[in-house]
């Protein structure tokens, strides 16, 4: 645990040595995400309420997307490089640390962009999410649960690599659990909305999550937890199984 | 006789990077999905809320708003997400400089590549798109406007990608576009028509949106698309294009000379 939280305290003072640069996109990521919400207030101040949505659960909605994106995609910024280390067989100077294999290429790289996502995320719910105690605290669950989702969830496509080799799919699957999580479930009926709670877990990663943030019901709350650890755990039973398979790229890279 | 011989080289850079991008296929078959995927999302976004409001929103119909979206993300998809970023690195990279050696023009051989490479997958969107578009909203609600957003859709694209490498080119001077493309995109989401139809907007801030360069790249075909019969927004988007034409190539000839004097 001290090894990765070294590693992982090593890239954050790689991403900080430039604090310049370190700001520019930080700031330039937050202008992003207040867009995104201007578009919202657009929308919903001329079309009203959408299938029981208004802009109030909008707003728990993206702060706990860009929350939890931030954590994932910031922190552990590896997450989207694991199919091309897999393929290009850049996984060798890993394998040789004695830490654990997955947890060391996700705490090694830090992205700085998404730390703008973060810190948005964080300020939005304080600001405009009506923060009380009992939504701070569901609020956390749904980070909490949201990250594990989207850390399972990409870890496992992006395993796929080891086992298709070139896997274009991994980037489509990152954008359709992104893409997917920015809006309200409801919007979409029948077999999207399956879709949406199964292939693509979008529905958990976001709506459920600030829905929970509304109206706490404790069934609920269990489901999205066992979901969370369930995809968790599938992403780390198929890079573990991938692993295996894993050819080494004759060269030395630092992951 | 010179004229043809000047013109080749660019065709051929066009033919070359169509051909490359139709050897592989699997790129366009996932950039024809990412197309649907966003495509499906936002028009099933303005569906529902058309239906919620009587089954209209500022005069567009439910299939009005999907053929809006279908064409919108068309212009905006078929070019790569961070094309600024990857002129922006070209430039700060040196890989610029290394294209100075060669007797031919840096920005027009530049645009050629690119054109080679977004014709393809545009034939893919507006395939896609078109029968997405017939299929969930229905048959289009102006033939002639949808004649008339064909030519408009090629304008936008082209718009988009000379504007954006003239945004690239503030890479001559300050070495890093790295982010930059956010912020480019984000403003043809939204003033550009994108996201939603501009006449969504607050009424000032859609006037300003349609006095910008972002409505030709977004808005304009998909207003054409939406069964609004408007050519003017073609003589628009031509002004914009000469426009981007002259702002492009007027940096690219100063980021040159700064390289020439400087070295890389």
């Amino acid at each position: 645990m001290r090894a990765l939280g070294r590693t992982w305290a090593g890239a954050w003072a790689e991403v900080w040595a430039n604090r310049r640069g370190f700001w520019f996109q930080v700031s330039v990521m937050i202008v992003n995400d207040v867009i995104w919400i201007v578009f919202w207030y657009l929308f919903f101040d001329r079309v009203g309420e959408v299938r029981g949505w208004d802009i109030d659960d909008l707003i728990i909605l993206f702060a706990i997307l860009t929350t939890s994106a931030g954590v994932v995609l910031g922190g552990m910024a590896n997450v989207r490089r694991l199919s091309a280390l897999a393929i290009d067989g850049g996984l060798d100077a890993v394998l040789t640390l004695p830490t654990a294999t997955l947890p060391h290429l996700l705490v090694r790289r830090v992205e700085t962009p998404s730390i703008g996502d973060l810190l948005f995320g964080i300020v939005l719910f304080v600001v405009l999410g009506d923060p009380t105690p009992t939504r701070v605290l569901v609020f956390l669950f749904g980070v909490v649960c949201a990250v594990m989702i989207l850390l399972g969830f990409l870890v496992a496509i992006g395993s796929l690599g080891f086992f298709v080799g070139r896997n274009e799919g991994s980037d489509l699957g990152f954008h359709a659990l992104l893409l997917f999580s920015s809006y309200p479930v409801d919007v979409f009926g029948g077999a999207v909305k399956v879709f949406l709670y199964t292939v693509v877990p979008a529905g958990f990663v976001t709506s459920v999550p600030a829905q929970l943030v509304a109206d706490p019901d404790p069934a609920m709350t269990a489901a999205v937890a066992a979901v969370a650890a369930g995809v968790l755990a599938f992403g780390w039973f198929t890079f573990r199984t991938g692993l295996r398979r894993y050819t080494s790229g004759a060269g030395w890279t630092a992951a | 006789m010179s004229e043809e011989r000047g013109v080749r080289p660019y065709r051929r850079a066009i033919a070359t990077e169509a051909a490359r991008e139709l050897a592989s296929p699997s790129g366009l078959a996932v950039a024809g999905v990412f197309y649907l995927m966003v495509t499906a999302v936002l028009s099933g976004l303005w569906a529902t809320a058309a239906s919620a409001n009587g089954g209209e929103i500022v005069g567009y119909s439910a299939t009005a708003l999907v053929w809006y979206i279908a064409t919108a993300e068309a212009a905006t998809v078929s070019l790569p997400l961070r094309l600024i970023e990857e002129v922006g690195d070209d430039i700060a990279s040196g890989r610029v400089t290394s294209e100075l050696l060669r007797p031919i023009s840096v920005l027009p051989m530049r645009i050629a590549v690119r054109i080679g490479a977004f014709l393809p997958r545009l034939a893919v969107c507006v395939v896609g798109g078109v029968g997405f578009a017939w299929l969930i909203g229905g048959s289009p609600p102006d033939a002639l406007a949808l004649a008339l957003a064909a030519p408009s859709l090629l304008l936008a694209v082209g718009i988009s990608l000379v504007a954006q490498h003239a945004f690239a080119g503030m890479a001559f001077w300050i070495a890093d576009a790295k982010g930059a493309w956010f912020l480019w995109s984000k403003l043809v989401f939204v003033l550009g028509g994108m996201l939603l139809p501009l006449e969504v907007l607050p009424d000032t801030m859609a006037t300003v949106a349609k006095a910008l360069p972002f409505m030709a790249m977004a808005y304009a075909p998909a207003r054409l698309a939406s069964g609004h019969v408007e050519p003017w927004l073609l003589l628009v988007q031509v002004f914009w294009l000469v426009v981007a034409c002259w702002v492009s190539s007027s940096v690219f000839r100063a980021g040159e000379r700064r390289l020439v004097q400087e070295g890389a």
